[in-house]
């Protein structure tokens, strides 16, 4: 496998200016949506079949110190998580981890189960129901096969999004948090930056300015499939009292009932 | 922000004939490798039925894909720790032996009945595993109220041997086998896993809490607390308490288990959905 690419989105940067929305939709064609009014700048709601790249508006009343409003701004993408749900739950083998270490869905293979969709614990997989498919960030697949960067992390104008190999990108990252917290930023973090945290670290990582739940993610995302043991045994204990009850009912009879 | 599948109507009844004929299959081999011989139409008609139904739970799963020739791409992987992949080919290989266990029940041949006996020992484990993987499918999902209780395979299992007993109970009814030895037994097994049937469900909705708000407040509250528990599994539960001798009750029990287990894979799939 080659050196593992990230996506490096600092929140902190950003600027809401929907560039990077905009990139993901011509370069991957990604075609027209109704819109959504959902009484602010927040638009669409969240993934789409058709928006991979998603500028998060989230309004803090009384969060800067002088009581005003504040705006955190994150721009939001599938997290090419080193242990991906939705990867484990295709039974295809569609969804396939490249030798860069992202997770892409192969649209020739895919054929529409949506386990997938339930599968992601950050809610970015989605249906097209025109091609029948799932769909979600490719981490510019096409792009990156040819020496590019992905076309978000390129037309982002303030570097909130950074392109490069993960180590150095966590590096880089780690130093940017000591600085925002030595300005003032108490609440700077990381989130996905640890390949020994939750998912094995994420491939596309953030940095935050609040606690993730602000951000609507979620505190310790976990694998879907954390259950498949205890509920399969569980199963399996449920057939053996099943079984033997069903199997009791039909020898018990069988020896002494009313006809025997 | 997490996503439910669009997994609708076809789903449902896919999860609902799924348990019965997996129900109806293990519980006919049950009673042709334990019962007495008389036992033999119960038998018969577990292995008829189940044939129908894997055959409709096949099609119901190939229309639901978003891209349905490509259905075999199922067969491209195999992956022994994901639900949907197994699934996938527990369908088919049960399907293999309710055909083999159907066509064999039809000869009256006492070898043919110890080679059917052998082979319904083994699809029988394939019938335990087709009942109850759907609602492990279901917890390994990101969706707390699929996922948190672990229950859910558990209490599929129980329900696909309750409904798939009614279903063979209602066939006798149907064919005239109604009221001999078989009956009795099969209405004892019955009530037997109905019993087991509430008390997962009880597990289920105490180990949720707040996540079974979908399923306990809501829109589908009624349909769960009136449709399920009360008509699904207590009115017959009383009924055949009640009433074990009187054949006609035995009957409204067995389409009520019916309803009640259609219900359950409906308020489970379709409450997330709202």
């Amino acid at each position: 496998m080659a050196r593992t690419l990230a996506m490096f989105t600092d929140t902190s940067l950003c600027i809401g200016c929907r560039a990077c929305q905009v990139a993901c939709k011509q370069w991957n064609e990604l075609g027209l949506e109704v819109p959504e009014w959902t009484g602010g700048y927040q638009n669409h709601a969240h993934f789409t079949d058709k928006t991979f790249r998603l500028v998060r508006f989230i309004e803090e009343p009384g969060g800067k110190p002088n009581g005003d409003l504040a705006w955190l701004l994150m721009s939001d993408v599938c997290k090419h998580c080193a242990q991906a749900g939705c990867l484990d739950a295709c039974p295809t083998g569609a969804i396939y981890r490249t030798e860069f270490g992202t997770v892409n869905i192969n649209q020739d293979v895919c054929n529409g189960c949506r386990y997938c969709v339930s599968s992601c614990p950050f809610g970015v997989v989605t249906f097209n129901e025109q091609t029948g498919t799932a769909k979600k960030c490719t981490f510019c697949d096409d792009r990156i096969h040819n020496g590019l960067g992905p076309a978000c992390a390129k037309a982002c104008p303030t570097e909130s999004i950074q392109f490069g190999f993960r180590d150095d990108l966590v590096k880089k990252a780690t130093k940017r948090v000591e600085t925002l917290k030595g300005l003032g930023f108490k609440d700077a973090q990381l989130y996905g930056a640890d390949s020994g945290g939750f998912l094995g670290g994420l491939n596309a990582f953030f940095l935050l300015l609040a606690k993730p739940s602000t951000y609507h993610l979620p505190e310790q995302p976990r694998l879907p499939q954390r259950n498949v043991v205890v509920d399969s045994l569980l199963s399996i204990g449920s057939a053996l009292v099943v079984g033997l009850g069903v199997m009791l009912s039909f020898r018990e009879r069988g020896k002494g009932g009313p006809d025997a | 922000m997490l996503k439910s599948p669009h997994w609708e109507m076809m789903i449902v009844w896919y999860f609902f004939l799924g348990g019965i004929a997996g129900g109806a299959y293990f519980t006919a081999a049950i009673a042709d490798n334990f019962g007495s011989t008389r036992d033999r139409a119960v038998a018969r008609a577990g292995y008829l039925l189940s044939l129908p139904l894997v055959g409709a739970c096949g099609l119901l799963l190939i229309a639901d894909l978003g891209v349905p020739s490509r259905f075999l791409n199922m067969m491209r992987a195999f992956k022994f720790w994901d639900p949907m992949s197994l699934g996938a080919w527990a369908v088919g290989v049960f399907g293999m032996f309710t055909l083999v266990s159907s066509v064999l029940s039809l000869s009256s041949s006492e070898s043919m009945a110890a080679v059917r006996r052998k082979v319904s020992l083994v699809g029988m484990l394939f019938g335990f595993f087709l009942a109850s993987y759907t609602g492990v499918l279901l917890s390994n999902s990101a969706l707390p109220f699929w996922s948190d209780a672990r229950l859910m395979g558990a209490l599929f299992l129980a329900s696909g041997a309750s409904t798939g007993i009614a279903a063979i109970t209602l066939i006798l009814f149907l064919t005239g086998h109604a009221g001999g030895e078989g009956w009795g037994k099969l209405k004892h097994a019955d009530r037997y896993s109905m019993v087991i049937e509430l008390v997962l469900l009880t597990a289920l909705v105490a180990l949720l809490g707040a996540a079974a708000r979908p399923l306990t407040g809501g829109h589908f509250a009624p349909l769960f607390w009136g449709g399920l528990i009360g008509l699904g599994l207590i009115l017959p539960l009383v009924l055949d308490f009640a009433g074990s001798r009187v054949r006609a009750l035995g009957v409204l029990a067995a389409a009520l288990v019916l309803i009640g287990g259609f219900v359950l894979r409906y308020v489970v799939v379709m409450s997330i959905q709202a």
